[in-house]
């Protein structure tokens, strides 16, 4: 039984590395037990293993499958942590709408950069796969996302990220939301050609890219419920 | 300047090669599927069932453009399919997984490997090889795309199902590759009856993807098997793996691949140095960047940086994409790649390529 919150951030953050899904789910119930902070336990906990992973993941040591487990660990103990945190105007976190252009079904990239992001406290809203660019502006709109992250893994889908750009021109909405790119067959020099706001080449750089672009995220407040 | 023209067909060329005799140019192939629609003015979605179509769209293309390899490749989920994974397929782009065979790793019981000679498309894909293979076989080698057994395991069960399992289920994962290879061994029996080669394909035992451990435990021994057995054959193989494989080339050599496709994302330097006394290369041309979005000048200028690079690899090396190009690659930019490569000539000087190298 830990007795000190950092005692516990620590080992929520072990649990997230380690792949340890039940063991995170018991640590946040002991943090919510204990009355501790639940903003806290998941900003120097669950986040701060998922940044660790994603350290591990650029430096090759975890792949695909192993981020893929601790992503399932630290949303375990999100689900127990959420209900606790104060509610908070989500005015202040900057959302993003992402989603794999239409023509591909292909989403590993997509699922790891939305893990990476929504560990980092980006509000994302998932479309899924097979997008059309139409639906990217519609719901980019509606949610009044900052960002618009389009992904993909076929050279099939990249006139759709192009046309994603000029829908926003033709709507005169271009300046209201930043458009990134990322993908296997993507690049800096398409990026740049289709007038897009930005390129990443792997999760960790669409962390970067997309603070970045928002030029900072509010301190506090980044996990509202 | 007019065009300079081969002399040699690529059997011909490939045979020198390989015995060190003297070659008119390096071996050059920009990895057509698709792309041979747009030869012929079909649209990719006629190719569904029409082995006879996919046929001449590839002869054809191989005779516009005098590249040295036919590989009868349309998209990598033929076998999935023929397993009862189901594809979509769009009017005039290339295919795409609409849903794995199964959900749960509870269902793999319910797997059967398919008969390349009813399930699925296959029929019709061998049958393009038959007909390919009779109208240029004598000329320059028709390969059938072959999707390596990890790779296929994830389409029978889902991308993200599968990189799960390796962690949590291994020997759910080694009962996905072995009902795979048994389908691959069987396809591969079959395209070899038709006169062809397989050639494999194995995206997902990427180093982007998975660990070196997990692509000795899920990759290596499917990969060996099957290779074994089309040697076993006479046949040689060439294994295309995407992404970054440098952790893995050994593992690669290992298998028994003769000749590795190296992917724009590795380098071509680095597996010279490590495995090019073990294997023969081919790469690594940007598909997309450079082959469908660049210039003439261009892919000019890459083809000359992978031959100044890759050349004088000790087993030898094919100027190729790093993957497969996409459909609607310029024309032009494919003659670029195969009159690069014939202006260079053989032996390579690389004094002529010391412009690309700066």
């Amino acid at each position: 039984m830990a007795n000190n919150s950092e005692d516990l951030h620590k080992k929520l953050s072990d649990a997230v590395v380690k792949m340890e899904e039940d063991e995170a789910v018991a640590l946040s119930s002991e943090v919510v037990s204990n009355g501790f902070d639940a903003y806290e336990a998941i900003d120097h906990g669950l986040a701060s293993g998922m940044e660790r992973a994603g350290v591990l993941f650029e430096e090759e040591e975890y792949f695909i499958p192993e981020l893929l487990m601790c992503s399932d660990a630290m949303y375990a103990g999100l689900d127990v942590l959420r209900p606790h945190l104060p509610s908070v105007d989500s005015e202040e976190r900057f959302k993003m709408v992402i989603g794999v252009v239409e023509g591909d079904t292909h989403d590993i990239g997509k699922n790891l950069v939305k893990i990476m992001l929504e560990s980092a406290g980006f509000d994302i809203f998932d479309l899924g796969r097979d997008i059309s660019p139409e639906v990217f502006v519609e719901k980019a709109v509606e949610y009044g996302a900052d960002i618009i992250c389009l992904s993909t893994l076929m050279t099939t889908t990249m006139k759709g990220m192009a046309k994603v750009v000029e829908l926003l021109k033709e709507r005169g909405i271009r300046d209201r939301h930043k458009v990134m790119v990322g993908g296997g067959p993507i690049s800096k020099s398409f990026s740049d050609k289709i007038g897009a706001d930005g390129y990443a080449p792997n999760a960790a750089e669409a962390v970067r890219l997309a603070k970045t672009l928002c030029e900072k995220v509010p301190v506090g407040e980044k996990y509202g419920a | 300047m007019a065009r300079k023209r081969d002399l040699m067909t690529p059997i011909e060329r490939a045979a020198a090669y390989s015995k060190g005799a003297a070659i008119d140019r390096l071996p050059c192939v920009p990895i057509v599927g698709n792309t041979s629609a747009r030869v012929i003015g079909v649209k990719v979605s006629e190719f569904r069932g029409n082995g006879p179509l996919m046929a001449r769209a590839q002869v054809e293309s191989y005779r516009l453009f005098g590249y040295d390899n036919i590989r009868i490749f349309t998209d990598l989920y033929t076998q999935a399919e023929s397993m009862g994974a189901k594809v979509f397929y769009p009017e005039d782009e290339t295919a795409y997984l609409q849903n794995p065979a199964i959900d749960d790793e509870r269902d793999i019981g319910r797997l059967k490997p398919a008969d390349p000679h009813r399930d699925g498309n296959l029929p019709h894909f061998l049958e393009a090889m038959k007909i390919a293979f009779g109208e240029v076989g004598g000329e320059v080698p028709v390969t059938g795309a072959l999707t390596g057994p990890f790779t296929n395991s994830s389409f029978l069960i889902g991308a993200e199902k599968l990189a799960r399992l390796t962690i949590q289920k291994p020997e759910a994962v080694c009962a996905l590759c072995e009902i795979s290879l048994e389908t691959n061994l069987r396809y591969a029996e079959a395209i070899i009856d038709v006169g062809c080669a397989p050639s494999l394909t194995d995206p997902m035992s990427s180093g982007t993807v998975i660990s070196r451990r997990n692509f000795e435990a899920f990759s290596l021994p499917y990969l060996k098997r099957l290779i074994d057995y089309i040697h076993g054959r006479g046949k040689s193989v060439t294994l295309h793996i995407c992404g970054k494989t440098d952790k893995v080339w050994d593992l690669m050599a290992d298998a028994g691949a003769d000749c590795l496709s190296i992917d724009n994302e590795a380098s071509l330097e680095g597996a010279k140095l490590r495995v090019g006394d073990r294997v023969r290369l081919m790469g690594n041309v940007r598909p997309s960047e450079i082959m469908l979005e660049g210039t003439e000048e261009d892919v000019a200028f890459a083809v000359k940086k992978c031959v100044s690079v890759a050349h004088d690899s000790p087993k030898g090396f094919i100027v190729a994409s790093g993957c497969s190009l996409p459909t609607e690659t310029p024309f032009g930019n494919i003659h670029a790649m195969l009159d690069t490569v014939r202006e260079i000539g053989y032996p390579v000087e690389t004094s002529r390529l010391a412009a690309a190298n700066q």
